[in-house]
C-alpha cells in the first residue's frame, strides 16, 4: 500500500513485486499525484519502467538494471548506483543519479535529459538518438557508440575507443580522452559550443569554463561503402 | 589435340559463378551486397512426402469436412495471447525495405486471413498499425523509431536477436533507399549507407535477455506476448536460453530466409536451413519441457502449403513467409522488363531489393516505382495466396486424417534423401531406417 503524507506518497518496495511497484507508479500518475517515494529500492532491476504520464519519482538507494526505461514525462531522482541502461530508450523528462552508473547509460534514448553525477560505465550513450546526457565524472570504453542524435556531456575522461562509428550528433569530453573510435573527428570549439555547455552545466551548478572541453563528432567518411575504406572497420 | 577443342571444359573449383564473384569483388574492392535469402541448393521440406491414409487410417472428406485451423501463440506469460486464425504469420520486414505500399498491403492482406504482420527495422508506420489488426512489433538491435507510445499498439513483441538470411551479423540499408521519410523515421541523416547493428544496445547475453523481457512487460501490463527471433545456428542451445530468459514464443529463421540486403557470405554460408533448425527446436523444447507452452514460429523458404503442412508435421505451431509474399504480390514478374535489364538482371533471378530500383514497386521508396504496385491489386494477390496455402495444408491434414492441422505429427511424414532423413530424423521412405540412427 501507499500512504500519502503531506506533499509526498511513500512506496516500500521491501514488500512488493516490482509489477506491483509499477504499477501503482502508473496508477499514481494517472491520478496526477504529483511525486512518489520510493523506499527501499535494494538494486532492484526495472524500477519505473513505461511511465508515460508525468510524475517525479525519487529513489531512495540503489537500483538495478533499466531504471526509467522506455518511459516518457518522467522526472527521476535516483540517491544511488545504478545497474545497466538506466534512461534506456528514455522518450522525454529527466533522470538524475547521484551516484555511478553501470553500462550502456541512457542507451538508445530519444529524448529527455539523463544527467549522472559520478563515473558511467563502458557504452554510455550507445545508440543515442536525440537525448542529452550529462556525466559529471568520467565514462569507460566505446561511449556513444553508434550513437544518432542528441549530445553527450562527459566532464572527466572518456575511455578507448569514444564515438565509434557515429552517425550525428554532438560529444563534448572535459578531460581526456583515451581513443577515438571509427570515424569520429576532433572538432574545434566555437562560441555556440561553450554557450551551451554554460548553459547546461550552470543548471548542475558546475562551470563549464573550469574544464577543459573538447568537442568530437562523426567523420562522415563511413556515410558511404568505398572500396578504399576497408581499414576503418 | 583436336578432340580436346570440342568439348569445353568447366573447372569445378572456378565456375562461371566463382570467376564472376572474383571480378566483381576485384572491381568493388568490397564485400558483394545483395537481397533474397541463400541461392544455393539445401535439403529442404521437399525432401520429405506425406503418409496419408489408406487402410490403416481414415481420410476426412475433402470438401465437408471441417479441418480447423485456430492458431495461438504466447500462451505462457501474456494475458493476451495471439490468437490467429491460421498457422501462417507475415515475417518482418522493414518499413525502409519494403515501400509503403507493400507494407500495407501486407497489413491488409493479413486481416483478411485473420493473422499476424509483423513491422521491421524503421520502427512502426501509421499506416502499417491501421491495416493490420494483429501487429507484432519488432524491437531490434538498431532500436529505430522504437518508442513507448507504439509499443502499447502492438499485439506482440518480438526480440530480434538474428535473422535466418545473417545469423551474426546487422541489417543494411543503402542510401538510395534512406530518403527523408525512412530517415527521419530512423533518425538518421538522409541517404547515409546505413549499417545497423548486430548486437543490442542495452543487453549483451541470456542472463541480461531476461531483465531485458521483464522490461517489456512491464511496459506493456503482461498484457502480450514476447516471442525472440533468432537465426539457426547452435539452435538447441539457443532455444533453450530464450526460454530460459522468458520467452513466450520463439521465431527460428532457417538459413534460406529472405533479406532485403545483405552480404552474400552470410546468406550462403552461415546458418543451418530450416528443415533441421526446426527439428532441433521441437527438441530442444521437448528436453526441457516446455514444448507446447512455448510456441516455435519456425521461417524461411516457406513457399507452398505443402512446405507449411511438413513444418507444422515436424511440430511448428506456426510458419512466417517474408519473400514469398513478396513473390505473390509481383516480385520477380516478368513484367517492366526492361527495368529489369537496367539492373543486370532477368524476372525469375531478380535478387537486387538492395539497389531500391526494384521494377514492380515493393523494395523501393522511388514513388514513381511504387506506383506500380497499387495496394489493393497487391492486397487481393497476398490474401489470394495466404488463402491457397491454408487450402493445400487443410487438404493435406484430411488425406492424413486429422480434424485440425495442428494433429500433423511426424508419423505422416517420411524422408526421400538420405540427407533430409538425417536432418528430420525420419525414416527413409519404403524403409526402417534412420539416418543416423
Ligand atoms: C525485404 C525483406 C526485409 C526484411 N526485413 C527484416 C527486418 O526488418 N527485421 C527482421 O527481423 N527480419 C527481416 N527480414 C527477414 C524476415 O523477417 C524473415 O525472417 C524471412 O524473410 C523469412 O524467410 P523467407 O523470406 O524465405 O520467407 C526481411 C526479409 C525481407 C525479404
Amino acid at each position: 500500500m501507499h500512504q500519502t503524507i503531506p506533499q509526498q506518497t511513500l512506496i516500500d518496495c521491501a514488500n512488493l513485486t516490482t509489477r506491483e511497484i509499477n504499477q501503482k507508479l502508473k496508477a499514481l500518475a494517472s491520478e496526477n499525484i504529483p511525486a512518489v517515494k520510493l523506499l527501499n529500492p535494494a538494486g532492484r532491476h526495472n524500477l519505473a519502467v513505461g511511465i508515460t504520464q508525468q510524475i517525479a519519482i525519487a529513489i531512495a538507494g540503489p537500483v538495478g538494471y533499466y531504471c526509467g526505461g522506455l518511459s516518457e514525462n518522467i522526472n527521476i531522482e535516483i540517491f544511488g548506483d545504478c545497474g545497466w541502461s538506466v534512461g534506456e530508450n528514455l522518450m522525454s523528462g529527466t533522470i538524475a543519479i547521484y551516484g555511478n552508473a553501470s553500462a550502456n547509460a541512457a542507451a538508445s534514448a530519444h529524448g529527455g535529459k539523463i544527467c549522472i553525477f559520478g563515473n558511467a560505465g563502458p557504452r554510455a550513450g550507445i545508440s543515442l538518438k536525440g537525448a542529452t546526457l550529462i556525466v559529471t565524472g568520467n565514462v569507460g570504453y566505446g561511449a556513444a557508440f553508434m550513437m544518432q542524435q542528441g549530445c553527450i556531456i562527459v566532464c572527466g575522461n572518456a575511455g578507448a575507443n569514444l564515438a565509434d562509428s557515429i552517425y550525428d550528433g554532438t560529444i563534448f569530453v572535459g578531460g581526456d580522452i583515451n581513443s577515438l573510435g571509427a570515424d569520429a573527428k576532433l572538432e574545434p570549439m566555437n562560441d555556440t559550443d561553450w554557450q551551451l555547455l554554460e548553459q547546461e552545466l550552470a543548471a548542475l551548478n558546475i562551470s563549464a569554463r573550469d574544464y577543459n572541453f573538447k568537442k568530437v563528432i562523426c567523420a562522415k567518411q563511413l556515410y558511404h561503402f568505398k572500396a578504399k575504406d576497408w581499414a576503418n572497420y | 589435340m583436336d578432340s580436346e577443342k570440342q568439348v569445353l571444359k568447366t573447372s569445378s573449383t572456378y565456375t562461371p559463378e566463382a570467376i564472376a564473384a572474383i571480378q566483381e569483388r576485384a572491381e568493388l574492392g568490397r564485400y558483394i551486397i545483395r537481397g533474397y535469402g541463400a541461392l544455393r541448393n539445401v535439403p529442404r521440406f521437399d525432401d520429405l512426402v506425406f503418409l496419408t491414409t489408406s487402410l490403416t487410417r481414415l481420410p476426412l472428406e475433402g470438401y465437408r469436412e471441417k479441418c480447423t485451423t485456430k492458431t495461438f501463440i504466447g500462451t505462457r506469460y501474456a494475458k493476451r495471447p495471439m490468437e490467429l486464425e491460421i498457422p501462417i504469420t507475415i515475417a518482418g520486414m522493414s518499413f525502409g525495405a519494403l515501400s509503403y505500399n507493400a507494407k500495407v498491403a501486407l497489413g491488409r492482406a493479413a486481416t483478411l486471413l485473420g493473422t499476424s504482420t509483423t513491422t521491421g527495422d524503421g520502427g512502426m508506420l501509421p499506416a502499417e498499425r491501421e491495416a493490420s489488426s494483429k501487429l507484432v512489433y519488432q524491437c531490434l538491435p538498431s532500436r529505430y523509431g522504437f518508442n513507448p507510445t507504439d509499443l502499447k499498439k502492438a499485439d506482440a513483441i518480438e526480440i530480434v536477436v538474428g535473422q535466418g538470411a545473417k545469423p551474426g551479423g546487422g541489417g543494411l540499408l543503402l542510401g538510395q533507399k534512406v530518403n527523408k521519410v525512412v530517415a527521419g523515421m530512423r533518425t538518421l541523416p538522409e541517404g547515409v549507407d546505413q549499417r545497423s547493428p548486430c548486437r543490442h544496445p542495452d543487453w549483451i547475453g541470456p542472463d541480461d535477455l531476461r531483465i531485458k523481457i521483464e522490461e517489456l512487460r512491464e511496459a506493456t501490463d503482461w498484457e502480450i506476448p514476447i516471442y525472440v527471433k533468432m537465426g539457426a545456428t547452435r539452435v538447441k542451445d539457443d532455444v533453450k536460453l530464450a526460454v530460459k530468459a522468458g520467452a513466450d514464443a520463439i521465431v527460428l529463421d532457417g538459413m534460406e530466409g529472405g533479406t532485403a540486403a545483405t552480404q552474400s557470405i552470410f546468406q550462403e554460408h552461415t546458418g543451418i536451413p530450416t528443415l533441421p533448425a526446426l527439428v532441433q527446436a521441437v527438441e530442444a523444447l521437448q528436453e526441457i519441457g516446455v514444448y507446447g507452452e512455448v510456441q516455435l514460429v519456425i521461417s524461411g523458404g516457406i513457399r507452398s502449403g505443402p512446405d507449411v503442412a511438413k513444418a507444422l508435421a515436424l511440430g511448428a505451431d506456426a510458419v512466417s513467409l517474408g519473400t514469398a509474399t513478396l513473390i505473390a504480390m509481383g516480385c520477380n514478374k516478368p513484367v517492366y522488363i526492361e527495368d529489369y535489364h537496367k539492373l543486370g538482371t532477368e524476372p525469375y533471378h531478380c535478387h537486387h531489393c538492395h539497389t531500391g530500383m526494384c521494377p514492380v514497386g515493393i523494395t523501393t521508396q522511388d514513388a514513381e516505382l511504387m506506383q506500380r504496385l497499387p495496394i489493393d491489386e497487391a492486397t487481393t494477390y497476398v490474401a489470394n495466396y495466404l488463402q491457397s496455402l491454408v487450402m493445400e495444408v487443410q487438404s493435406l491434414a484430411r488425406a492424413c486424417g486429422k480434424s485440425d492441422v495442428h494433429n500433423l505429427e511426424r508419423e505422416d511424414l517420411v524422408a526421400l534423401t538420405l540427407e533430409a532423413s538425417a536432418m528430420a530424423k525420419l525414416p527413409l521412405a519404403g524403409t526402417d531406417f534412420i539416418m543416423g540412427q
